[in-house]
């Protein structure tokens, strides 16, 4: 009798089980390409950071050191002021020009979709060239092709990233200019999800355009850009090849990023130690900034 | 439920958290290209394609003569691949690179001590050149193998079209720059010409590098060997007054004294002597076939580099050295492949051919750069290498000290507004403090 009544509890339990193993089973190959690429190679970073890493003489135990050599470098603290302001640009500049973009060139004509093939490239041309690209682009002299425009109008030449005060700048605008074609991609899928009916019933009550976007487009692609903004504050944050082709962190430190840091540390002055503990600090930067941004994105949808 | 999607989240958060982490996780999951056979021997070199061809040359010479085979990594960029290397305790055999490193390597374990009667030849090597490879604990870590000095390259067309003569001092050198900036030397009718090309950056020490010459004919050091450790230099007046003069006159003086761009410039992306638009460049000698094919052999002059206000013309010499990599076990073979690289045969192997020479200056003292090349520019070269030039400690790991030095240096020329004296000073402690590091400060 007792047994008639515990069968189904045993039985539903492993239906749940297999249930539950199946999509781990599917996820297996991925999560062991990635704990072999990714996690482990991650916890020896982590593990190094505690270390004066010598392999051949034996790692030495430091405990905090590096972490306090990191911190209290000056050159360390005026990278986090250079990080931010060139991870907050971008990432508006970013999404402002995204969004113009997306804005301007939404649409299925032919001629649309070749412009917006042709504003996709930043995307897909590896940063290196990039950079050299911008760096002749910026020459200091009329040679360079933006000197040589300011030159028709009688201004310049301006050192764009020989100057202290302009070459964070002059490093924003080409992060703006890779970054926003991605941007503008998502949000242009965005904008493919709009409600038209509603542009229609809009365009019946005799809205201006301001408040068209204002109160039908903008919160049609907000998860679109709360995507973007995750996105764009990670990729900020970790900005590295831009500013090393560009300018290599110069003139005088005055571009030198968190990532640039990091790696002179690394592999200029051969300290594995320092690097690992600068990266760590990164990482948890990052990460305590996916969770808030996630967290008020979620707040605000429930809202 | 509940349970699984926060486990499933967890593995997103640390799915995120693995992409972000950059250069923390290196070193690991680099695949050894090691042969078990012993009578393979592998050898990296830092080399671009075109000079790994003279390494081809060379190695196959040796294959042919010892029966011991060579797998030959040319590598770009070495320190990183070799920190990669070191991290799972697998190194390379043999390798080729820079003198200023070996103190670096050293400190970190990376290399075996060397006999050098252990090499056959030893005695070919001059003693100025075995020197340069002894180690903190004043054994040596290294084998020298080529070696190079700075040497001043000038536009002759340019200069003999304004009819001014060869620099010998360092106002010499700023009037030709200055004249070379504002005479149209290029009589194309535009001011478009600089006069002299300096690669100015921070990035891996290119200025410190550059400006070691300088400093050494301004009469400075950067450190000072003070019984068995150092002292930093770099705050004496012959510093400040040298530092001082080239940010007065190079970098904040007269527009095209150096091409614009100097403050951001690296040897790679400088390029301006070989487009045809600056005069003058104190570089390595290394740069002459290039120039050769991009301006023609009778365009430009090959010149001692002008004498500073301390009264000499010593230049900042490097160079190559071949070191043994720890615990590989196959000291024999590897022996025999040094000695072959220093012997007569193995440095003129590398010195000619159709692709770019891996060795400038030899080290075996029975040849001459000049005639082995056919080429009397090369004697201008070794001259200075013999009798005018410098190196950088070799025995401390200098790697922290030039950089920081081109750092502060970089900064320095950077603001025009900037106080030389208390710059230097900074500079001062903070090599003060590497140093220390290093248990070396005196």
């Amino acid at each position: 009798m007792t047994a008639t009544v515990t069968t189904p509890g045993p039985r539903r339990a492993r239906i749940i089980s297999k249930k539950a193993v199946l999509p781990w089973l599917f996820l297996a190959p991925a999560l062991l390409l990635a704990l072999v690429f990714k996690f482990l190679p991650m916890g020896k970073g982590v593990w190094l950071s505690f270390f004066d890493v010598r392999p051949f003489l034996g790692d030495k135990w430091v405990g905090l050191d590096n972490y306090t050599r990191v911190l209290t470098d000056h050159r360390f603290q005026d990278a986090i002021g250079h990080t931010l302001l060139l991870g907050v640009g971008m990432s508006l500049g970013g999404i402002v020009v995204g969004s113009a973009l997306a804005l301007l060139l939404e649409g299925q004509a032919r001629s649309l979709k070749i412009i917006r093939t042709a504003v996709f490239l930043p995307v897909v041309t590896a940063t290196a060239v990039v950079g050299e690209m911008w760096r002749l682009m910026y020459y200091p002299t009329s040679d360079g092709l933006i000197n040589s425009g300011l030159g028709l109008f009688g201004l310049g030449p301006v050192p764009y990233l020989d100057n202290p005060d302009t070459a964070l700048w002059a490093t924003m605008a080409m992060g703006i200019w890779m970054l926003a074609p991605y941007n503008m991609v998502i949000i242009l899928a965005g904008l493919a999800g709009v409600d038209r009916s509603l542009y229609e019933a809009a365009a019946m009550d005799g809205v201006s355009l301001w408040q068209r976007l204002r109160h039908i487009t903008l919160p049609a692609i907000r998860p679109a850009l709360g995507i973007v903004l995750t996105l764009a504050a990670i990729r900020g944050l970790r900005v590295f090849t831009e500013v090393y082709v560009l300018t290599g962190g110069g003139p005088a430190g005055s571009t030198d990023v968190w990532m640039t840091r990091a790696y002179t540390l690394g592999f200029t002055r051969n300290d594995i130690g320092g690097a690992s503990a600068a990266s760590v600090v990164l990482l948890c930067v990052t990460l305590l900034l996916t969770v808030t941004v996630n967290y008020l994105r979620k707040r605000g949808d429930v809202k | 439920m509940r349970d699984r999607r926060r486990s499933l989240r967890l593995a997103a958060t640390l799915t995120v958290s693995g992409l972000l982490l950059g250069t923390a996780g290196c070193g690991s999951g680099s695949g050894s290209a090691r042969a078990g056979d012993p009578n393979t021997l592998e050898v990296w070199t830092r080399s671009d394609p075109e000079s790994a061809k003279t390494y081809d040359r060379v190695f196959a010479a040796f294959t042919k003569k010892t029966g011991i085979k060579v797998d030959f990594q040319p590598v770009m960029n070495f320190d990183q691949q070799l920190q990669s290397r070191a991290s799972v305790k697998d190194l390379p055999d043999v390798m080729i690179n820079d003198t200023a490193l070996m103190g670096s390597y050293q400190s970190q374990g990376l290399l075996k001590p060397i006999t050098p009667a252990s090499i056959a030849g030893h005695d070919e090597i001059t003693a100025k050149s075995w020197a340069s490879t002894v180690g903190l604990d004043g054994r040596h870590y290294g084998i020298p193998y080529s070696r190079q000095a700075m040497t001043l390259f000038v536009r002759k067309d340019w200069r003999e079209k304004l009819g001014l003569p060869q620099p010998k001092t360092w106002q010499d050198t700023l009037a030709l720059a200055k004249a070379f900036a504002t005479r149209d030397p290029d009589g194309d009718g535009s001011k478009d010409t600089y006069g002299m090309v300096v690669p100015g950056s921070a990035q891996n020490g290119y200025v410190a590098w550059w400006g070691a010459s300088y400093l050494w004919q301004g009469g400075v050091r950067i450190l000072k060997k003070e019984g068995s450790g150092f002292r930093p230099a770099m705050d004496s007046a012959a510093a400040v007054r040298t530092v001082t003069w080239m940010k007065k006159n190079l970098f904040c003086g007269d527009k095209g004294v150096i091409q614009p761009s100097a403050l951001t410039s690296v040897t790679a992306n400088t390029t301006n002597f070989q487009d045809g638009n600056a005069g003058m460049y104190l570089t390595g000698p290394y740069n002459m076939s290039t120039f050769d094919e991009a301006l023609g052999k009778g365009k430009y002059e090959v010149l001692p580099a002008p004498a500073g206000p301390a009264g000499n013309n010593d230049v900042l010499a490097d160079g190559e050295n071949i070191y043994f990599g720890a615990r590989t076990g196959k000291a024999k073979q590897e022996q025999t492949l040094a000695a072959f690289l220093v012997s007569p045969e193995g440095q003129e192997l590398a010195m000619t051919g159709d692709h770019q020479p891996v060795v400038r200056i030899p080290v075996n003292s029975t040849l001459d750069a000049a005639k082995v090349r056919h080429d009397p520019r090369w004697s201008v070269v070794q001259k200075a290498y013999e009798t005018a030039s410098v190196q950088f400690p070799n025995a401390p790991n200098f790697a922290p000290i030039k950089q920081d030095t081109a750092d502060a240096l970089n900064a320095i020329f950077t603001y025009c507004g900037s106080d030389v004296r208390s710059g230097l000073k900074e500079l001062n402690d903070t090599l003060a403090g590497d140093l220390k590091d290093q248990d070396l400060l005196k």
